[in-house]
């Protein structure tokens, strides 16, 4: 406690100081810096109360005699009552300085100074012109009731004021000046949360002036990200989209929030993801190229720095999900060319990629996936093209659109033990497990694969296989599993698949289950195996009722275990 | 029905009290039954708000300080004036009571207490009250800022936000008068000439008389409670008043801006007829100066010759039928005088020659 109060002694003297300096807030350089500390004064406000409620009105005053001062430069300050929570606060440290029962002129004059700068910041404030009080008192009415009414006209006329710009471009005359739009963007710095701004800030965001550099402040869109950010105020996509085309730092902000979110919250659920994902208004305002650029570097630095982390990857595909929603959604014919989105790939591998499984029948699923098979390992295998950016910016391509490489796993389970397994979905299952292979590796990759499909193969035709058969025929040995880890993967993927799709698979199900986690990791990778599959499921409508159930039932076990 | 209408009554003498150094007798317990009173009738908006026959009965209560003749000075100490006021009732009275200085140390302390009670659980009934306040706080400072910042006074009068927001509250005013008593609003706003200082008030009846057909404050809440408020009516009222005073309507066309007055005539008929009978009477009183070659005025109230043409020109840059109109009375005077075409024989007919030049 002593500790605390030390702390806030310093921090007292520092604040004094400001606020001295700070006057009324009259000059650009002091509205400037009041807006960068205004989030810290709040917190020091907070911290005063909770110091001096404890107290009664005479230690207060031993304890912090300028404590008058102090408040009183508060209340001068409109920057500071205009934001959030700091007039309660001031009001609520206002309140600690009552005396009850004064007994002495001294106590006396402090309550009535008091009840002066209370009544100041609640009752007065006069419109400082005569004639309007005059009138106002003259029909009845208090300040409190047509205040709300004044500030709605007053924001209205400046919005009509802002737009006008838009639509008389070259008329000087009614154009309002830069200096002016400026000053407005500096005012709304510790408003933005009042609901009755949202218009005007709608208004400056959607702003284009003549001038050639950007005239806002740049606090203002940092306050306006902040605020939308943290759900403290209601923008349309328009708004949203123009704030993040104007201010890059908030773009960013926006996406690394989105990132924390996406971690702190329940991983492995990509249900609740897409729900982030959308409600982050990020992939709609990525059918912008400049913003999708933006957001897909993020993701792209995110997996290069995680080296390649599922819970990335899932949310990378996600977005990529939503944003091909949403560019479908806008428009019938694409504004840009797929080019601007994905400038360092092959069209034609875009196209493939962008197909939807789900305007496919089932049945020819194996056509597309065949052809991105074959352009992709065209890239990766041709030495001579090197701007391709080499095998990891054709595996980040197909990164965002994993589904299929999804569905390749799928396509191979439920089609063994009748024939060969086809070369390119072994391909593309190895390149997207593991891109950084060379070709024998990857090769040999290939016919591991192709050897757990056999046993898996015959293991369907015996009449009740035991878990202990199952693994043993994907070669599941326990410790010291000699294959590298990414195939150790797809082994397990492949497991899985086979206990969801094949007739005996329920029955053992379990017990594999048991034996195949050895790790927490790979309980994880399990359960965000099964999420994935049944989101995956329900957005194409594949209809397997059981193996659905099963899925269900595992996931709900498992995460009922965790 | 009965006690719900005594707590009114009590309340509404509570809150006129509140203003008033009486409140020095109060104690704490005081405080405490006036914020529950209020409490009570802000729940019985709440509760009774869709109920048209107990929300008649009292508004018929509350308006009955309408109808009390000869208001003390020019503010009337008003309580609560319609229905819609008991939903924040409570508000009102704080206010008041926060701003009494009359108020006890020990009475202001345990209101304090009770507006105030600090940070707790957001959204609960005690903390409504401290929310409302803090955004009140708020507004203030942002309307504060917006002034002193951005803001600037629109040249188009009735554009402007305070302006607008005065008019606004005028035909707010006049309706609820209105309601309580067929005459009160000409009573009413004969009491605001007498009172209020000229030039405002003018400027505010005009913008009244072009705010938009549909545009008063509180539109939303009032379709919720089913009594919808139109400014044509009031505007109805407001006009019919100021046509029936000829000492204001003559004030009216004198002092207010040359624009401003068009853009009322374009408007409202009546007043261009007005308008345009005291612009040619103003006319007649002008004569000829033959030495300085100019239309002069031989008394100190008389308007001089650029005064009458500039209003002549607004009127004459209006859209028809008002631009015809008042080439139709120049002409038609300029007729009567003899319908000369040599200057400096008519006023009527410098005019028009000067209008038709500075066209």
């Amino acid at each position: 406690m002593a500790q605390d109060s030390i702390g806030l002694s310093s921090d007292y003297q520092f604040w004094m100081q400001k606020l001295s300096v700070w006057k009324q807030a009259s000059t650009l350089e002091t509205q400037q810096d009041i807006c960068l500390y205004l989030p810290q004064f709040q917190e020091f406000l907070r911290q005063m109360y909770e110091a001096l409620k404890e107290m009664d009105s005479n230690t207060v005053i031993e304890r912090f005699p300028t404590i008058g001062q102090l408040l009183a430069k508060t209340c001068r300050n409109p920057f500071v009552l205009a934001y959030d929570e700091s007039q309660k606060i001031l009001i609520w440290c206002l309140c600690c300085l009552i005396n009850k029962d004064p007994q002495n002129s001294g106590e006396s004059q402090l309550n009535s100074w008091t009840r002066g700068l209370l009544s100041r910041i609640l009752a007065a404030f006069r419109s400082d012109i005569k004639e309007v009080d005059l009138f106002t008192q003259g029909l009845g009415y208090a300040p409190a009731d047509y205040y709300p009414g004044l500030l709605k006209n007053m924001v209205l006329s400046l919005v009509s004021e802002l737009r006008e710009n838009h639509l008389n471009g070259f008329n000087t005359q009614s154009r309002m000046a830069p200096e002016r739009v400026r000053s407005l963007s500096r005012v709304c710095v510790p408003l933005v949360t009042l609901p009755d701004f949202e218009p005007l800030v709608e208004a400056l965001l959607t702003y284009h002036g003549q001038e050639p550099q950007e005239m806002l402040w740049p606090e203002f869109f940092d306050a306006v990200n902040e605020a939308f950010l943290l759900r403290k105020i209601c923008l349309p996509v328009s708004a949203v989209l123009c704030l993040w085309l104007r201010h890059l730092p908030s773009l960013e902000k926006a996406v690394l929030h989105l990132f924390e979110k996406l971690v702190s919250s329940e991983r492995n659920c990509l249900r609740r993801i897409e729900c982030f994902m959308k409600d982050s208004l990020l992939p709609e305002a990525a059918c912008h190229p400049a913003i999708f650029r933006v957001v897909d570097e993020m993701f792209r630095y995110a997996l290069l720095e995680t080296e390649g982390a599922p819970e990335v990857l899932a949310a990378m595909q996600v977005f990529t999900r939503c944003f091909v929603e949403a560019l479908e959604k806008e428009n019938q014919q694409p504004k840009f060319a797929l080019k601007t989105y994905f400038p360092y790939a092959s069209p034609s591998l875009v196209m493939v990629l962008l197909q939807r499984p789900k305007d496919i029948p089932q049945g020819l699923w194996h056509r597309p996936l065949k052809r991105i098979s074959e352009m992709l390992k065209e890239i990766v295998e041709d030495e001579t093209q090197g701007s391709s950016g080499g095998p990891f910016e054709s595996w980040f391509l197909l990164a965002h659109f994993g589904g299929w490489a999804d569905i390749a796993a799928e396509q191979l389970l439920t089609s063994v033990g009748d024939a060969e397994p086809p070369e390119a979905l072994l391909w593309l299952l190895a390149f997207s497990s593991s891109p950084g292979d060379g070709p024998q590796q990857r090769a040999q990759t290939m016919v591991e694969v192709k050897a757990v499909l056999s046993h898996l193969g015959r293991l369907l035709g015996s009449p009740t296989p035991s878990a202990r058969d199952l693994l043993a025929a994907a070669g599941e040995s326990g410790e010291g599993d000699p294959r590298p880890p990414a195939c150790q993967q797809l082994t397990r993927r492949l497991l899985l698949n086979f206990l969801l799709w094949a007739p005996g698979g329920r029955a053992m199900a379990r017990d594999v289950i048991t034996l195949m986690a050895r790790t927490d990791e790979i309980m994880h990778e399990i359960v965000g195996f099964l999420d994935q599959t049944l989101y995956r499921w329900d957005h194409l409508g594949v209809d397997a009722p059981g193996s659905r159930k099963l899925a269900r039932e595992l996931l709900a076990e498992l995460r009922g275990q965790a | 029905m009965d006690s719900l209408l005594q707590h009114l009554e009590r309340f509404s003498e509570v809150l006129a009290v509140s203003r008033t150094t009486h409140v020095s007798t109060w104690d704490a317990a005081t405080v405490r039954r006036a914020l529950q009173w209020a409490r009570y009738l802000r729940h019985v908006h709440r509760r009774f708000g869709r109920h048209a026959r107990i929300r008649k009965a009292l508004e018929r209560r509350l308006q009955n300080q309408w109808k009390q003749e000869g208001g003390s000075g020019p503010a009337p100490a008003l309580g609560l004036t319609n229905f819609q006021a008991l939903g924040h009732c409570d508000l009102l009275l704080s206010l008041r009571l926060l701003a009494n200085r009359a108020l006890g140390d020990a009475a202001f302390h345990y209101l304090l207490q009770e507006l105030f009670p600090g940070p707790g659980v957001p959204g609960a009934e005690e903390g409504m009250l401290q929310d409302s306040l803090a955004l009140l706080a708020r507004r203030r400072a942002a309307v504060h800022m917006l002034r002193s910042g951005a803001y600037r006074e629109n040249p188009v009068l009735q554009e402007d936000s305070l302006m607008k927001t005065q008019a606004e509250l005028l035909l707010e005013r006049l309706q609820e008068v209105g309601e309580a008593h067929a005459e009160g609003p000409g009573r009413f706003l004969s009491r605001l000439w007498e009172h209020l200082p000229h030039n405002n008030f003018l400027k505010v009846t005009a913008a009244a008389l072009l705010l938009p057909p549909s545009s008063p404050r509180h539109q939303e809440e009032e379709s919720e409670l089913g009594s919808p408020r139109r400014a044509g009516e009031q505007g109805r009222e407001l006009l019919h008043w100021l046509l029936g005073k000829s000492e204001v309507i003559a004030a009216f066309c004198r002092n207010l801006p040359a624009g401003l007055l068009t853009s009322v005539a374009g408007r409202h008929p009546e007043v261009s007829r007005v308008y345009l009978g005291l612009l040619t009477d103003w006319g007649r009183h002008l004569h000829y100066d033959l030495q300085k070659g100019i239309w002069i005025g031989t008394e100190s109230y008389d308007v001089p010759w650029e005064e009458l043409y500039g209003r002549f020109q607004s009127l004459c840059q209006a859209p028809p039928p008002l631009k015809d109109e008042v080439l139709t009375t120049l002409k038609s005077c300029k007729a009567q005088d003899g319908d000369f075409e040599v200057p400096g024989l008519s006023i009527w007919t410098d005019l028009l020659l000067a209008l038709e030049s500075g066209a």
